[in-house]
């Protein structure tokens, strides 16, 4: 209901927008509608109005100007409009990312579908390049929000022994900027797509067709997602945190947390610049990217990789979190050298600032750039290492349950490894050469994202499940799902690394027939990754209806989170829980719980 | 405790050893046609020698641990191992030196190398342009095809015109590839040692690998190898026309 | 930062809790601020990196130093604005609110009426720097007075004095403070180089 009023505001604010804009032009004798121009000031007017349809008049807004903000609904209806509790955010994430991941998905089943074979299947060129866009952008939207989002907002109070974020009103306006995000780009492929990729370099995305600006847009938009939520997580962990959580005893998932965030507030800037100069070049006919009138194409690649490299670690931080999380508790061990994985966390935010232009080797940019880059790309190799020291050491000689989530984290290890060593050949200028926007780059980053940061989504998503819906998986069918992921995975993507070597580059709708046999291969198992999302979805829809239901504590953790009901109750915690020692205290003799968890007698005065 | 370290010990030996056999028998390179690729194929075998015991001994790691010490539920808790003291240590000395040579060679002296010598026999302009290319000889024509005299320098000066868009020439045979920016000229030298023709040969084309919208993938010219009396041949009949 | 470990909701004392909200809300701010910087800073950066450090002549070289007086003054009497609410001084903190809000529209005005004299296109180099630093920053400006406006509106009545409840006036006047700062460097950025 909410969503309907807010998508008819949004209209409403679109129409009034680009009426004012084009009444204005008509009286200056130009056209009434310019599609850049248009949609430009006609979006944030239709952005605002969404939001106050969706409950941002009526539960916020509304007391600047002296109203008094409605109590929100319970039930499922609050899933559905804006509501300030982070328990129903996570969610919100969760739900809504997980549909733009199947959807981003099916676009790539499409893309092995066109190129199964030489030559021309499915699309025309330029659907081709459209559909990959989409796919790319969908998926890093994803990439960078889903763990925040989702577990992020969910969990990280719960371990903390918060009540709720530290700003729990920026956080559904944040979540709430999420929707229109998905909608512009779908809304973008529908005027005709755009062409550039997910990187939108210029001069191409300055003189492709409109579909551009709507991606320009939404990605601007999705920016101050990222910044709101990494300002939100950064200012409730330092704030919120129950006493006696000591930043030594914080479960390490809230620190994987909390470096993501750390880096999200301060780079998401340069993506949001760049696409910014973007937009002025095409609608203010300014001359950032125009070489004849002065202007540098590769001033944008900087702008972008400034804030694009760090993005990678904002992926992947919190799923390092998320691992280490599941590889302790389900080998029943204390999670190994923890301080100096805090460390190695901390460490990967000082150096991800400072290698961005490792994807600029064959830009043409000035030649002494490209020895301080390679060695500060290499070095990042140091502290990531320590996570991998972290994840060998906590499973060594436990107790390993292999339940789902469990081996997602396992899997997470080995992909992250093939992943990560690739990442070194290309941190190589003399490899690089060769290798940069060929397969070999896209085998490196589906290796890292989607072997990486995706595995450990699925595993922190298995492991909170019984929390977050108050039902259990069903564990046959997660197996099932892991297994043909997993393999499918690696027979999709093993095979990408050879034939990038080999000469085919990436982002092509076709390629010479000498790579034909490959990408067949590639395509078909491509098909197989695919069929294991259905058992996931089958699994997810089918465990929240009708799961058996959850018990508090379903693995035995130590954590927080865990001496809660599933799913917890409205306020989390009956009292003021105290912390009174490490998270990961197993086997330790005489250690003390982790937690002692107050009664609501003792702090009736709330 | 020291049983399984030493199994382990073993298995981490053996997928190394056997990562190092896989990497000197693959050939995972399309044809080399130049002096630079190699250079480059040189490097990146090195990367993969190199990568071997590490990616072999957190596969030991974690085959090992994931097939002996399993338990079926959080009954009972392993030992409390925190891992303070000496092997994080030595780990991140290890690791620290491992990235330390992986940077300095082939990394920083491989770059030094590219750059060393800026000497060459011919020079040729190469032109991108939405969706094709164009070399122009010094002998005043130009060409969609991409002929070259075998062992012979060439440097190539690559732009793309001012209203354009970026592109990127790029040869799989000499593994070098240079962006085409508008308004701007970028070099590239390349030694080729081998005939080749990209008629029958895929690494013999020139790839554009930069996204530049609509016929990207089509961006594409061919390239030809030949000796040095075909080629003043090729170049008489050019000029002559 | 363990002293900061605080006691997160459970505060059984009200003005207690609301010092704790401050103290969020201040870093929540502060984060803001840092993250919006990078943007400034991106742009200040391209500056040089397309225009190096070329200025127009054309520029007004007077008017530039106006606005720049101005604001500065007006940061001063967003200072002072503030300074009074903390004492209980409604009517002398409106006042210099409203004295903050006029120098902010005279700089408005001032960028303004630079744009409409300005010599250079948007489609030159240095016009691309000149007008896009420029007008990221008068927007910044905007949406400081209109900040401004509505704290001075709801400021009647005693409701931001003394204490944590003057937290609003704070939030609104380091923001001022902040675009004021960017535009110290933006002055000698856009004005002074060369
Ligand atoms: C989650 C995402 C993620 C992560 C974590 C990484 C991690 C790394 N990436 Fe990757 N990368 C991407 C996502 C990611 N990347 C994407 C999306 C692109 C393409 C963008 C585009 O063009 O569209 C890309 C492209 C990319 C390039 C540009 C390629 C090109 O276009 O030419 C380079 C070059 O240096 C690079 C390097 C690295 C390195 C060195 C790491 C390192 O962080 C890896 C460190 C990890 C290890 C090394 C393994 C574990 C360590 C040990 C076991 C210790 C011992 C090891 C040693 C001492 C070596 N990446
Ligand atoms: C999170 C990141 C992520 C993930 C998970 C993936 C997943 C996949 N990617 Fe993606 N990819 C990128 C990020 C990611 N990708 C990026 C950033 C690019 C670069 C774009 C650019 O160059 O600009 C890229 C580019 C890219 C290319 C190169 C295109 C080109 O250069 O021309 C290819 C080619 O094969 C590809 C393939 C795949 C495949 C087969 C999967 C598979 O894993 C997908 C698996 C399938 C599904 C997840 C959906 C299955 C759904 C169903 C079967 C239906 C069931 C639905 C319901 C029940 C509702 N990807
Ligand atoms: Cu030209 Cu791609
Ligand atoms: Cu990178």
């Amino acid at each position: 209901m909410a969503i309907l009023v807010g998508l008819v505001l949004a209209v409403v604010g679109f129409v009034a927008g680009t009426g004012i804009l084009g009444g204005i032009r008509t009286s200056m004798g130009l056209e009434y509608w310019s599609t850049d121009m248009s949609w430009s000031v006609g979006y944030p007017v239709a952005l605002i109005g969404w939001l106050i349809g969706v409950g941002g008049w009526k539960y916020w807004a509304v007391e600047w100007f002296g109203g008094k903000a409605a109590t929100p609904p319970k039930g499922v209806k609050r899933y559905f409009e804006w509501n300030m509790d982070h328990k129903v955010i996570g969610i919100q994430y969760g739900v809504t990312f997980v549909v733009l991941f199947l959807l981003s998905g099916l676009t790539a089943m499409l893309i092995r579908f066109e190129l199964m074979n030489s030559g021309m299947q499915l699309f025309t060129e330029d659907q081709y390049n459209s559909a990959m866009s989409f796919h790319g952008i969908g998926m890093v939207a994803v990439a960078v929000a889903i763990m925040l989002g989702a577990f992020g907002n969910y969990i990280v109070p719960l371990q903390i022994g918060a009540r709720d974020m530290a700003f729990p009103r920026v956080n559904a306006l944040s979540y709430w900027l999420v929707p229109p995000v998905a909608i512009m780009l779908i809304i973008a492929l529908l005027i005709g797509g755009w062409d550039t990729g997910w990187t939108a370099y210029p001069p191409l995305s300055v003189l492709t067709k409109s579909g551009q600006v709507l991606f320009n847009l939404a990605v601007i938009t999705f920016g101050l997602v990222s910044i709101l939520g990494g300002i939100n997580f950064i200012a409730t962990i330092i704030y919120e945190r129950a006493p006696g959580m000591t930043w030594g005893r914080l479960p390490i998932f809230v620190w994987g947390a909390f470096a993501g965030s750390l880096i999200a507030f301060f780079f998401t800037q340069g993506f949001a610049a760049g696409l910014l100069m973007i937009l002025l070049d095409r609608v203010v006919g300014t001359s950032f990217f125009h070489a004849a009138e002065g202007g540098s194409p590769i001033l944008y690649e900087h702008v972008f990789w400034f804030y694009s490299h760090p993005a990678v670690y904002v992926m992947v931080l919190p799923a390092f979190g998320a691992v280490l999380e599941v590889l302790a508790h389900m080998s029943r061990k204390p999670l190994y050298a923890y301080r100096w994985v805090v460390g190695a966390l901390l460490g990967i935010v000082a150096i991800s600032g400072v290698v961005w232009a490792h994807h600029m080797f064959t830009s043409g940019m000035e030649d002494y750039l490209h020895a301080p880059f390679l060695v500060l790309t290499e070095m990042i190799s140091i502290p990531t290492g320590i996570i991998f020291l972290s994840a060998i050491g906590t499973i060594w000689a436990g107790r390993l349950w292999m339940r789902t989530p469990m081996l997602f984290a396992l899997a997470f290890i080995f992909n992250f490894t093939v992943g990560g060593l690739t990442g070194i050949y290309l941190a190589d200028v003399p490899t690089d050469i060769h290798l940069h926007d060929t397969y070999f780059v896209v085998a490196h980053f589906h290796y890292t994202i989607m072997g990486g940061e995706i595995f450990a989504l699925f595993a922190a998503l298995y492991y909170w499940f019984p929390k977050m819906t108050g039902r259990q998986f069903n564990e046959t069918l997660g197996k099932i799902h892991f297994w043909i992921m997993f393999i499918g995975f690696q027979l999709v993507f093993i095979p990408m690394f050879q034939v990038g070597v080999k000469g085919m580059n990436r982002r092509v709708a076709d390629y010479p027939e000498a790579y034909e046999d490959f990408n067949r291969f590639i395509s078909w198992s491509g098909f197989l990754l695919g069929i294991s999302f259905i058992f996931f979805a089958a699994n997810m829809v089918l465990s929240w209806v009708r799961g058996e239901r959850a018990v508090a504590n379903p693995w035995g953790a130590s954590t927080l989170e865990w001496q809660v009901s599933s799913p917890p109750p409205e306020h989390n915690f009956e009292g003021q829980p105290v912390i009174q020692g490490g998270a990961y205290e197993y086997g330790v003799p005489n250690a003390p719980a982790h937690a002692r968890m107050g009664t609501a007698a003792a702090t009736e005065n709330v | 405790m020291n049983r399984h370290l030493w199994i382990a010990g073993i298995l981490w030996v053996v997928f190394t050893a056997l990562a190092l056999a896989g990497a000197a028998l693959m050939n995972p390179f399309p044809t080399v046609g130049a002096e630079e690729a190699e250079f480059s194929d040189h490097a990146f075998r090195l990367m993969t020698y190199m990568g071997a015991p590490v990616f072999g001994f957190v596969m030991a790691a974690l085959l090992y641990s994931v097939l002996r010490f399993r338990s079926g539920g959080p009954g009972e808790d392993g030992p409390p191992i925190r891992g303070v003291g000496a092997v994080p240590r030595v780990w991140l000395l290890t690791t620290t030196t491992l990235a330390v040579v992986v940077m300095i060679y082939p990394g920083l002296t491989g770059l030094a190398e590219l750059r060393s010598d800026r000497t060459h026999d011919l020079e040729v302009d190469v032109t991108g342009f939405r969706w094709a290319w164009v070399v122009q000889y010094p002998e005043g024509f130009a060409s969609q095809e991409l002929v070259l005299p075998v062992d012979q320098r060439v440097k190539f000066n690559v732009t793309a015109p001012a209203g354009d868009v970026l592109h990127s020439f790029w040869v799989p045979a000499f593994r070098l590839k240079i962006d085409a920016v508008p308004g701007q000229i970028t070099n590239l030298y390349i030694t080729p040692n081998e005939l080749g023709d990209g008629a029958t040969d895929a690494a013999y084309r020139v790839q554009c690998a930069e996204l530049c919208g609509l016929y990207h993938a089509r961006m594409q010219m061919p390239v030809r190898v030949v000796t040095a009396e075909e080629y003043q041949a090729w170049v008489a009949e050019k000029a002559g026309k | 930062m363990a002293a900061a470990v605080s006691h997160s909701h459970e505060h059984a004392d009200p003005v207690a809790h609301a010092w704790h909200r401050v103290r969020i809300n201040r870093l929540g701010l502060w984060l803001f601020l840092i993250s919006d910087g990078a943007l400034f800073a991106i742009f200040a950066a391209s500056r040089f990196y397309i225009a190096g450090t070329a200025i127009d002549p054309h520029l007004n070289q007077l008017l530039g130093l106006a606005i720049t007086s101005l604001l500065l003054l007006s940061s001063f009497s967003a200072y002072r604005a503030e300074t009074a609410f903390a004492h209980g001084n409604t009517a002398h903190g409106r006042t210099m609110l409203l004295a903050t809000i006029l120098m902010g529209l005279l700089f408005v005005g001032g960028v303004a009426y630079e744009w409409s004299i300005a010599e250079f296109a948007a489609s030159e180099v240095y016009g691309t720097a000149f007008f896009s630093m420029t007008g990221m920053h008068a927007f910044h400006v905007v949406t400081g007075l209109l900040f401004l406006a509505v704290i001075w509106a709801r400021s009647g009545g005693g409701r931001y004095s003394q204490g944590p409840a003057v937290w609003p006036v704070t939030a609104v006047v380091i923001y001022w403070h902040f675009v004021d700062v960017v535009w110290v460097f933006f002055y000698p950025t856009l004005y002074l180089l060369k």
